[in-house]
């Protein structure tokens, strides 16, 4: 990797402004994607800030503020800690299911919260220089999109990025209408609904997120819900464990009173976008509805419509229609086949 | 006396396993060399042309940089010593995506891997074959494998009253050891030592020497463990002697491990093989004829083709038979062996369509090829040492409950998945190579030690033990008086660890020099035994402080003249979601008949080794070419789906009784390669007989299975 220079923040007020002052710098968490890429330099900062000594790994149950009876998960708590805090195990066992799918248990026990949300694309031109890539190289092309593009997105892409968005816990946040709370250099704190973290390609593939250079996530809220009971996060993938999702679901509802009525669905997609991706169309034909097979195949039809697939990734739309079924239905049955 | 209770056949554990799992056994990077400087290959990024420049003035700049080696300043090296695959940074002509054009050396690996971006190469770039299905009608038949005819196998297929033909597809493998590819180089004047990790320790020696134009006696190789090699680390690679030509460059000794992305285009391939099987048989279920027409890839100049119609051209007793080559020479690394070579994709082929055969005369499976059991080997003639491929098949149809298969498939379901059941079977040819080993022994009082010398090698798989074990035996002597020394070129010369003969050619020749040495200590004792004394008994009653003996052995006369083959069947049980087409291996039974088993604890773990490399082939392994530009794809195990933990289910493993020292004299056939043979067919099958469908294109990806 190429030189660079390291410091270890002490508070976050600092870190910001350090990497605020430096447009080559770059905040270190949990390191597990960003060093990676310095290795192949993909990644090209100069300077590091190692923010993993800040304070901002707590979990706990909020009591005031607009997602009040939610909760606040830190941006540097580990994978491995949010996955098994009672709190989220009881109340959002959604976002548990989706970060024991990711991964391994010795990244998820380095990498953090907040690094998650961060990842990059894990589209292999992206990750090999040699390649052509919009998204690293802004004007050099995209390889995948006439490539080898089995992995990539059916929806949202663009001429210039093909790529997918790799994590899985980010699907489950996007289900659960997370807010992710940002610390800006010298204002005030900022809330960034889930849906507008993270972006589509457009002609600037280059840019994942909204967040503004020297933006520091502190922490994710969840709002209170009543989904817990019926959720369950399917991870379709090439190998059992340690494998980026072909297709994955986050699927959640919220039935009340007789027979099974759904009062609100939630079913997000991930390996399909550039971003956790919403069926939005499929939730608010599901709401009203009885949850039954038959409905969760007409949500499933309709969250597919719209795909536009790539000469690979045909079988994803399919895949996909599956996936949202056989998700709905062990939501409904509380994870029961 | 009491007689001492014999130690081979026992599970003991591992001798070098407390080492290992505590970081103390030294891989080939890890040997203490004092003063060593880090160098890192970089590569071409085109498939075909020429490098009309190559830039290294900032590299030479970065921090820390000690030499940049390219095509231009290079010594001559003599590209036809031994190591495979060129890419020896002796011309600018580029021959495939990722050949090595250049080494950067310098005081820290990241420095070196830093200046190795900064080296700018242009171009002449010529049209690259690399699109193999485009290229696939231009394959000929390689220059030393001949089309293999008995009797008219079109003509046989053609009368056939029941005929069956399908074309099957394995894709490119790599090996991917978890070590890497790595050695340190030191010269000492003329003299050259390499740590590195070699399954062949002589060959290693001899091409790095040949390649250096030096002798083979200025060549050290020292390896005592290797962090696996699968074939990979067999013949030797550019990245050996490179390490050599960096080290006399900068006058110290040098470091320099393959990167894993660096991998995929440095040690060789499987390659992909394109199969069409044919296969004709009576109503009854007696085989009438087979045709087995393989076309793959190789380099651009260089051939090499994996006998895929192994297994095919003596499995079975068949009349008329014909296994066919061809071969396109493409600009990708040369192909080489890997695990099971031939037999582990051949047996893809020839077991699926065996399977698809017996369904479609509406026969079991088992029963099917009990009934096509040739007396002889049919390729040859001649007679088989032993064969065990019945007694597999019906001890393990028996342990694994086959009588609860259903020939119709889905039948038998669980909730959400089909559950079905597959057999095939394997085979590997059982050899002893010619080696020699020095067995040295000390007596202080009582107190008798020995130290046995080989250049050996163990790939992870329990080399060390099976020798401790034979020694002991054989010597009259405790484990823990037996030092095994192996992994060193100065050692006297031995077999590689490769296609199965490390097992039998090592124990047969550590068990010769055992009794030669105790022949020697009667002889010079000069006196009569009613029993036979050991060695140890010797040492003491003569009260002699030491001697040793060496010993050449080479496999027993008379040994050819019959056909010498591990054999082995495979059972899965595969569990297969309805809705996404994930495919889990809930249960595996491999059972082997691989001759004496010296070790039944390090022999079931090399099984299942190779049941797991089986069932990554069926299931998860694929390296993926983008056609347009020649390069690899999938460039790391994120991308290169090797099974993790959660993919391998319930493994048995049993080895069938035999005796068989007509091939050597131990009765010891190798079980590395065999293990990996009939592995992918029984899991497809199993896959059919769950589903209905019939996967003929490796891997079995979910979305072939929608």
């Amino acid at each position: 990797m190429r030189p660079f220079k390291y410091t270890s923040a002490n508070d976050a007020s600092a870190a910001v402004n350090l990497v605020t002052g430096n447009p080559n710098a770059r905040f270190l968490a949990g390191g597990t994607n960003l060093l990676d890429l310095m290795k192949e330099d993909v990644e090209r900062p100069d300077e590091l800030i190692d923010i993993t000594r800040l304070p901002l790994t707590q979990i706990r149950r909020l009591t005031t503020g607009t997602n009040q009876g939610g909760i606040t998960i830190g941006s540097l708590g580990t994978n491995t800690d949010a996955a098994n805090h009672p709190l989220i195990r009881q109340d959002y066992p959604l976002l548990t299911q989706a970060i024991l799918a990711g991964a391994s248990g010795q990244i998820r026990n380095m990498a953090t919260n907040g690094g998650n949300l961060l990842q990059r694309t894990r589209c292999p031109y992206f990750y090999d220089v040699a390649m052509p890539c919009n998204k690293r190289e802004p004007g050099t092309g995209c390889g995948a999109l006439e490539g080898i593009n089995r992995m990539h997105a059916i929806f949202g892409w663009s001429e210039k990025c093909v790529a997918v968005y790799p994590s899985d816990m980010a699907v489950a946040l996007a289900a659960l209408d997370a807010v992710v709370k940002v610390s800006p250099p010298g204002g005030k704190e900022r809330m960034i609904p889930f849906a507008d973290f993270h972006r589509l390609p457009g002609d600037t593939p280059e840019k994942d997120t909204n967040l503004n250079h020297g933006e520091l996530i502190t922490a994710i809220e969840l709002p209170k819900n009543r989904f817990a009971d019926h959720a369950y996060y399917l991870k379709v993938r090439d190998r059992s464990s340690y494998a980026f999702a072909l297709v994955s679901v986050a699927a959640a509802l919220d039935l009340q009173g007789a027979g099974n009525r759904i009062a609100q669905a939630r079913i997000a997609l991930g390996g399909v976008a550039h971003k956790p991706w919403r069926a939005l169309k499929a939730e608010q034909l599901l709401v009203g509805k009885e949850a039954t097979e038959a409905n969760f195949r007409l949500a499933a039809e309709a969250a597919m419509a719209d795909a536009r697939p790539l000469a690979h990734n045909r079988f994803k739309v399919e895949l996909g229609k599956r996936s949202i079924v056989r998700a709905l239905h062990m939501a409904l049955t509380g994870g029961k086949a | 006396m009491q007689e001492k209770e014999n130690v081979v056949g026992t599970p003991i554990s591992r001798i070098d396993g407390l080492a290992k799992v505590t970081g103390k056994a030294d891989y080939s990077t890890d040997h203490p060399v004092k003063n060593a400087a880090y160098a890192i290959l970089f590569k071409s990024t085109i498939a075909a042309g020429r490098i009309t420049d190559i830039d290294t003035a900032e590299a030479e700049k970065a921090p820390g940089v000690l030499a940049v080696i390219t095509h231009k300043n290079a010594p001559k090296l003599n590209v036809k010593g031994g190591l495979r695959g060129g890419a020896m940074l002796q011309s600018p002509v580029v021959e495939f995506y990722g050949q090595h054009i250049g080494i950067v050396v310098a005081e820290t690996f990241e420095q070196a891997r830093h200046a190795s971006h900064l080296v700018k190469v242009t171009y002449d770039k010529a049209a690259a074959r690399v699109d193999f299905d485009k290229l696939v009608g231009e394959a000929v038949r390689p220059k030393d494998k001949e089309d293999e005819k008995r009797g008219d196998a079109k003509a046989a297929l053609r009368a056939a009253e029941i005929a069956f033909e399908a074309v099957y597809a394995t894709p490119i493998e790599h090996h991917h050891p978890l070590e890497p590819h790595a050695t340190i180089a030191e010269w000492n004047g003329g003299q050259l030592t390499l740590y590195n990790s070699s399954q062949i320790v002589n060959g290693a020696q001899n091409a790095t020497a040949a390649t250096l134009n030096i002798k083979p006696e200025q060549v050290r190789i020292i390896t005592p463990y290797i962090g696996g090699g699968f074939g990979s680390k067999g013949g030797q690679w550019a990245n050996l002697v490179l390490t050599a030509v960096a080290a006399k460059q900068v006058n110290r000794p040098v470091k320099l491990a393959l990167t894993r992305q660096q991998m995929v285009n440095s040690v060789g391939l499987r390659q992909h093989n394109h199969q069409k099987m044919s296969l004709g048989a009576t109503k009854d279920g007696k085989l009438t004829a087979l045709a087995h027409e393989i076309t793959t890839h190789c380099a651009i100049n260089e051939e090499f083709v994996e006998p895929c119609g192994d297994c095919s051209k003596l499995m079975y007793a068949v009349p008329n038979s014909l296994i066919t080559y061809r071969v396109v020479p493409m600009n990708l690394i040369l192909p080489t062996y890997t695990r099971g070579p031939g037999k582990a994709t051949g047996s893809f082929a020839l077991e699926s369509a065996m399977d698809e055969l017996a369904y479609k005369l509406n026969m079991d499976p088992v029963g099917f090829r009990l009934k096509n059991e040739p007396a002889r080997d049919p390729s040859n003639g001649k007679p088989w040492s032993s064969r065990t491929t019945v007694q597999c098949l019906t001890e393990g149809a028996k342990a694994f409950g086959w009588e609860k298969r259903k020939l119709e498939p889905r039948q038998l379901r669980d909730g959400n998945t089909l559950i079905g059941y597959g057999v095939a079977c394997g085979t590997y040819p059982a050899r002893q190579r010619p080696s020699s080993a020095l067995v040295k022994l000390k007596r202080e009082g009582s107190d008798v030690t020995a130290i046995v010398e080989l250049a050996a090698a163990d790939l992870g798989t329990g080399t060390y033990t099976i020798l401790t074990q034979t020694a002991a035996d054989a010597l009259g002597l405790p484990l823990n008086r037996i030092n095994v020394r192996i992994g060193d070129s100065t050692l006297p010369p031995a077999a590689g660890s490769v296609g199965s003969v490390g097992a039998s050619s090592y124990a047969n020749v550590v068990n010769d020099a055992c009794i030669k040495i105790t022949d020697e200590l009667m002889a010079r004792s000069g006196k009569q035994y009613y029993t036979r004394p050991t060695a140890s008994q010797l040492m003491i009653s003569e009260k002699i402080d030491s001697y040793q003996t060496r010993v050449d052995s080479d496999a027993p006369e008379g040994a050819d003249e019959y056909s010498s083959h591990s054999f082995n069947a495979n059972f899965a049980e595969v569990r297969v979601d309805m809705a996404t087409g994930m495919v889990r291996v809930s249960r595996f039974l491999a059972v082997t008949g691989a001759g004496k088993i010296l070790n039944p604890k390090t022999a079931r773990s090399q099984i299942i080794g190779g049941v797991v490399w089986g069932i990554g082939m069926a299931l998860t392994e694929e390296s993926v070419v983008d056609p347009r530009w020649g390069n690899f794809v999938t460039r790391s195990l994120a991308d290169y789906h090797v099974p993790a933990n959660l993919d391998i289910g319930t493994m048995e493993v049993l080895f069938v009784r035999e005796e068989d020292t007509r091939s050597n004299k131990m009765g010891v056939k190798g079980i590395g390669e065999v293990g990996i043979v009939g592995v992918a067919a029984a899991v497809a099958n199993a896959v059919f007989n769950a589903t209905g469908k019939r996967i003929r294109e490796l891997p079995m990806t979910p979305d072939k299975l929608l």
